[in-house]
């Protein structure tokens, strides 16, 4: 279906130019602070409220379309259009960058204070509102792409803000980490365009999607050839660094702990995501072929990522350090469901993406709430016993622990339901392959579960093992992070058409790939 | 009737917490109002289930209310009530009610109360999803509903005080420590359960690629196929192990039983419902509903393999409830603390049941359906039965520890001389416990051995008999202990009657333990009928009880234990602390059997230590990672930079030289790849 106006080209333009004129009108006062905000939060939401229309009139499973999209010749065609697989993703981006953009306007205030205080010369709101607009409507832009050369440079403009902002606001020794993460995350994308170039070249479009029929390319591996391989392993490897599997997820840790709290919230389930929704929507059906060949050493990496980034984490003293790892092994599933090459594992992939940003983005606005409101609390050491101090905000980081263990009411059910449909599908055809993927998931989701429980016990229960005096208040932070649960418990009881249109798309996604 | 009615069962209560959700979140605080809300919704939710169970065991049609939900992984919001589901959702929602009215007396002025009521009720609707549900994720939902409901209140007093502790504090057992703080608590009995439940995941996945449905019904009528093909592969004993792997951890299953024995950090009503009625119940539930799909499907598959890996399966579910059984019945002889004998008392009795459905099922190569389904039947009674003899012996456990201020029996005593009534209802419902006549749990005992005794297992009957007697044993040692001896170490309080809305619901539960026994025949024909009506297994069951000689010995070792340890206590003044001081064996034997076989320590070193070694190795391999990323590569890089740097000083006569070298080490090759 084609729109009868630009609604993606506006839903990305208008937060950029709510930036601009916070940036240019230096905003300050509260009252400005707040207008924008609001008005970020309003424009962001644009595609999740639109999504919402489309699912309920049923259009969403055919693709829609922008009308407005440009010829490039060889390049391909620049456009911008929504499916069933990367509707989740939109939805995602734009529900969690909406929420956080109200939750940043305390955050913020506090944080840029709390620097001047200490005699920084930082940007004020203005700036970041600029920033934040600008790094969550190129996330949306890499959701909604088409086609190569756009994805590219939407990749390249979520890097530079999100860099900046790291920068600015970020904690700790953040002008060598933000750079650290520039240079891990630029490696990725470098990879990944080498693997694109060849590409390109060699099939005559950047196109991964049809337009405007909105259909994959389909598989590619005859064009390339003897190179199609190397070009699949350059883009795989690009967007694993991306998304930090096992190995190469060392920025990861730094980045997303000493981020500002908002921009943790955003990075960490939203950006890195990113990383596997291109890996379904352009390489499965573009290498089908050569990833059922890798799907062993796939599914290995993806369980060892889920292990090693769970056990870890349990490691962590650091609140946000240990919600970074926890991404590390959250990240193993969404590999696991798209490296088992069937629907159900690449439609649970799809929908994991949508769970993660909603159970991370509680935990690290939880995270956050407690650094504002207790002096930059962030040792669990030092936590225990919250529950009774802030009864709202431990219910509500249950919630988010259950996004990640999958379990109801939490949408975690579906996605994890899903991606074991998706492996066992693939893996239950004798005794001995039924057993070692049984074994495997037991380890996996225990492992899951351990850290998600266990931290619960050491931040929410027991004996307050610090002095702290305060106590829960209805803060914007607080009212920021129910919505979000608000919002995980629909899309719980709302699934249905959600993981219908998924079917759709996957099934396009498979058939044509082969 | 209106289909409808069905799914309003579980509905209700859940209604009930999301309106306690809100008024928390409106900021009342008032304890009436969660009261309110909780026990009608409950009280509406045991009305409809009364009304449309009876009107199933009546017409003999089952109902069956579907709506979709996720079409594609078909998954659909359906329930189902049956003969099993029927009697389920009746014993649920009335037990639920009682406690609950129990519950609003018991938790008055706590801390937690809005909490408390909220958990309360979405475990009730949680519960009543499972036995309710028809469709295998529904179910799931339900399930993990309990799983969350119960993690939430048996950390109720989170905050850890000693006083909410099991176990007693700084004993430790192999280096572990033995007493177990309530979010400890909580905290094992998910990760526990969780493990099972994904097992049950695998399971249901594997049997929804085979028939392309998760309705119960569906995997049932394609029973035959199913186990068929998975049989040929002789991957059914491995498929159906999984399935119910989350049933055994539920059902708190020796090796799982661990969680269930800390569970009791909860409070008391909670003990009693979830922890000894209800939600322990939900694994044996899940084995009745599948045996007969089980049995009936590698029956109808006509394939030898299956019938063999079928038995093989259910031999295991017998050999596991008969073990549970033995295990837990040890330890409870030894225990201290009130709540924790009642609670390996559970797990044991559970293990009847799972003994009774195991044996059933091994019957398979007979074909005898008759048989089979009074095995399930048998097993059916026992957990009526328990649910309800065990519920009232809680109930008056929370009163008892209220009283003494203290979870440990060393300082309650006497109690008989100063509460009549709870005495007498103490005395009910352990003797049902310990299985003498006239009541319930008699006769529901009984018919469980029968059903090892039928399918030829002579081990697990030993093992059952022998956990007969055991069972008379500490149930007696805990009456006399707590009512009819003076306690060991004098409490500062006079104990006295338990106020009306605590007194009422456990007289009522003791008295329903005395009357089903003495309605047993027509408990048999309510039994019977339902097992009639329940989906795969349609066929009426035999529930009486004949005074056979195997009968006549069990009874009369479980009345001459009851002699035994009275008169041990009594009549001879024997001193079990002195005789554990002085002599080495029975220290040893003491300490194995009061530090739970060692089973505990057991898993902690295998499990969790051995994890945390994992976890530490691995956090020094990315400490590793992270050197070699950010500091070897680094400092490599700085290094080759300056030794490159070191050629280039800007001096002419280097340049001159480099040049020259470098042009004759290519005129070199040049010659070398001309030549060749």
């Amino acid at each position: 279906m084609e729109l009868s106006f630009p609604l993606w080209w506006i839903s990305i333009w208008l937060p950029v130019i709510v930036g601009l004129g916070a940036w240019f009108g230096k905003v300050e006062s509260e009252k400005a602070v707040k207008a924008v905000a609001i008005l970020s939060a309003l424009t962001l939401a644009i595609p999740g409220f639109a999504l919402i229309v489309l699912y309920a009139n049923g259009s969403v499973s055919q693709g829609v379309l922008d009308p407005w999209y440009l010829h490039l010749g060889k390049r391909g065609i620049v456009a911008l259009a929504v499916d069933g697989l990367s509707a989740p993703i939109v939805a995602g981006v734009s529900i969690i960058t909406s929420i956080v953009a109200v939750y940043s306007i305390k955050y913020m205030r506090t944080r840029i204070e709390e620097m001047r205080k200490e005699g920084e010369k930082v940007p004020g709101m203005g700036a970041y509102y600029f920033l934040y607009n600008t790094f969550s409507a190129a996330m949306l832009g890499l959701a909604l792409s088409t086609n190569l050369v756009e994805f590219y440079v939407f990749l390249e403009l979520t890097l530079i803000p999100s860099y900046l902002l790291i920068a600015y606001w970020g904690y700790g020794d953040r002008k060598k980490i933000s750079m650290l993460y520039f240079v891990w995350t630029h490696i990725g994308a470098v990879l990944f365009l080498t693997g694109v170039l060849y590409y390109g070249i060699k099939t005559g479009t950047f196109d991964y999607m049809l337009v405007p029929q909105l259909k994959p390319l389909g598989n590619i591996e005859g064009i390339l050839g003897s190179a199609a391989k190397i070009v699949a392993f350059l883009m795989m490897l690009g967007l694993m660094i991306k998304m930090a599997v096992f190995g190469v997820h060392m920025w990861l840790p730094y980045a997303h702990a000493e981020a500002p709290t908002p921009v943790s919230a955003l990075l960490s389930p939203n950006l890195i995501g990113l990383a596997g929704y291109a890996m379904a929507r352009i390489l499965v059906p573009a290498f089908p072929d050569i990833l059922v060949d890798w799907r062993n050493y796939l599914v290995f990496w993806a369980f060892l990522t889920i292990v090693y980034g769970g056990l870890v984490a349990l490691r962590q003293r650091d609140f946000k350090r240990f919600l970074a790892y926890s991404s590390v092994s959250q990240m193993g599933y969404l590999l696991l469901g798209i490296s088992s090459m069937t629907a159900f594992g690449i439609a649970g992939a799809m929908l994991h993406y949508l769970v993660h940003a909603i159970g991370k983005a509680i935990l690290f606005m939880t995270a956050g709430l407690f650094i504002t409101e207790l002096h930059g609390l962030r040792d669990i050491r030092k936590m225990g016993g919250m529950a009774k101090l802030y009864p709202l905000t431990a219910a509500a980081a249950l919630f988010g622990f259950m996004n990640l263990v999958g379990m109801p009411p939490s949408p975690g059910l579906w996605s994890e339901w899903l991606i074991i449909l998706g492996t066992t599908k693939v893996y239950s055809s004798s005794y001995g392959q039924l057993l070692l993927i049984s074994v495997a998931f037991l380890l996996a989701l225990s492992v899951s579960a351990a850290y998600s429980f266990v931290t619960m016990r050491r931040i929410f229960y027991g004996q307050p093992r610090s002095k702290i005096e305060k106590r829960e208040v209805k803060s914007s932070l607080l009212i920021s992070i129910l919505l979000v649960v608000v919002v995980g418990l629909i899309v719980f009881f709302a699934a249905g058409p959600v993981i219908g249109d998924l079917k759709a798309a996957t099934y396009r996604l498979m058939s044509l790939g082969g | 009737m209106e289909p409808f009615l069905a799914s309003l069962i579980w509905l209700f209560p859940y209604f009930g917490a999301i309106l306690m959700a809100i008024l928390y979140i409106s900021g009342v605080r008032k304890e009436w109002p969660y009261a309110i809300t909780t026990t009608t919704s409950l009280f509406v939710a045991a009305v409809i289930a009364t009304v449309v169970g009876i009107h199933v065991l009546k017409t003999g049609k089952p109902i069956l209310d579907v709506h979709h939900w996720i079409p594609w992984i078909n998954v659909n919001v359906s329930t189902y009530i049956d003969g099993l589901s029927a009697i389920m959702t009746m014993l649920v929602s009335w037990l639920s009610f009682l406690i609950g009215v129990y519950s609003v007396e018991y938790m008055k002025g706590d801390w937690g109360y809005p909490r408390y009521f909220f958990f309360f009720a979405f475990f009730v609707g949680s519960m009543l999803l499972v036995v309710s549900a028809e469709n295998l994720l529904l179910l799931f939902i339900g399930w993990e509903g309990t799983g969350l409901a119960s993690y939430a209140l048996i950390g109720h007093w989170y905050t850890d005080e000693e006083e909410y502790w099991v176990g007693v504090p700084g004993r430790k057992a192999l280096g572990l420590p033995m007493y177990f703080e309530p979010s400890h608590s909580g905290l094992r009995a998910i990760m526990f359960t969780r493990f099972g439940d994904i097992g049950m995941l695998i399971g249901m996945a594997v049997l929804y690629h085979l028939t392309g449905t998760l309705s119960i019904r569906g995997i049932a009528s394609a029973a035959g196929g199913w186990s068929g093909a998975l049989a040929a592969k002789g991957m059914l004993t491995l498929v159906l192990f999984l399935l119910t792997l989350g049933a055994f951890a539920k059902s708190a299953q020796f090796p799982f039983h661990e969680w269930l024995v800390t569970a009791m950090t909860g409070p008391t009503p909670v003990s009693a419902l979830i922890h000894a009625a209800t939600m322990v119940k939900a694994g044996i539930y899940f084995v009745l509903r599948f045996a007969p799909i089980i049995f009936t499907g590698a029956l109808l598959s006509g394939s030898h393999l299956a019938i063999l890996q079928a038995r093989e399966y259910f031999l295991i579910v017998a050999g596991i409830g008969a073990v549970t059984a033995f295990i837990l019945a040890t330890m409870a002889l030894v225990s201290n603390e009130f709540k924790l004998i009642l609670a390996f008392s559970t797990a044991s009795q559970i293990g009847y049941m799972f003994l009774a459905a195991g044996a059933a099922g091994a019957i398979i190569e007979e074909a005898n359906r008759y048989l089979f389904a009074s095995g399930i039947a048998a097993s059916l009674a026992h957990l009526m039965s328990h649910a309800i003899f065990k519920a009232a012996l809680f109930l008056i456990s929370g009163w008892a520890l209220h009283v003494a201020h203290s979870r440990f029996i060393d300082k309650m005593g006497d109690y008989a001389k100063y509460m009549k009534v709870t005495a007498i209802s103490m005395w009910l419902a352990g003797l049902s416990l310990a299985g003498i006549p006239p009541l319930s749990g008699f006769f529901s005992k009984e018919l469980t051995l029968k059903a090892a005794e039928d399918a030829g297992l002579t081990w697990v009957y030993i093992l059952g008999a022998v956990t007969a007697l055991l069972t008379a044993a500490y149930t007696t040692r805990l009456i006399i202990r707590v009512f009819h001896m003076p306690p060991y170490e004098p409490p500062e309080h006079k104990p006295h009657e338990a106020p009306p809305l605590m007194l009422v619901p456990y007289t009522i539960l003791a008295l329903a333990a005395l009357t089903f026994g003495l309605a047993w025949n027509y408990m048999g024909r309510v039994l019977s009928r339902a097992s009639e009506l329940t989906l795969a297994l349609s066929s009426p069951a035999s529930l009486a009880v004949h005074l056979t000689s195997h009968v006549a010995m069990v009874l009369g070792g479980a009345l001459t234990t009851i002699g035994i340890v009275i008169a041990l206590y009594l009549v001879w003044h024997v001193n079990f602390r002195e005789l554990i001081k002085k002599s080495v064996a029975a220290r040893i034997t003491f300490n194995f059997l009061f530090d739970r076989w060692y089973i505990n320590s057991i898993i902690y070193l295998l499990f969790v230590v051995g994890f945390i070694g994992v976890s530490y190795m691995l956090w020094a391999v990315d400490f590793g990672i992270d050197w070699f990323y950010h500091i070897g590569l680094v400092v490599f890089a700085g290094v080759a930079s300056l030794a490159t740097r070191a050629l280039h000083r800007g001096r002419p006569e280097y340049y001159n030289a480099m040049y020259l070298a470098l042009t004759a080490l290519g005129l070199l090759l040049f010659v070398l790849e001309w030549l060749r």
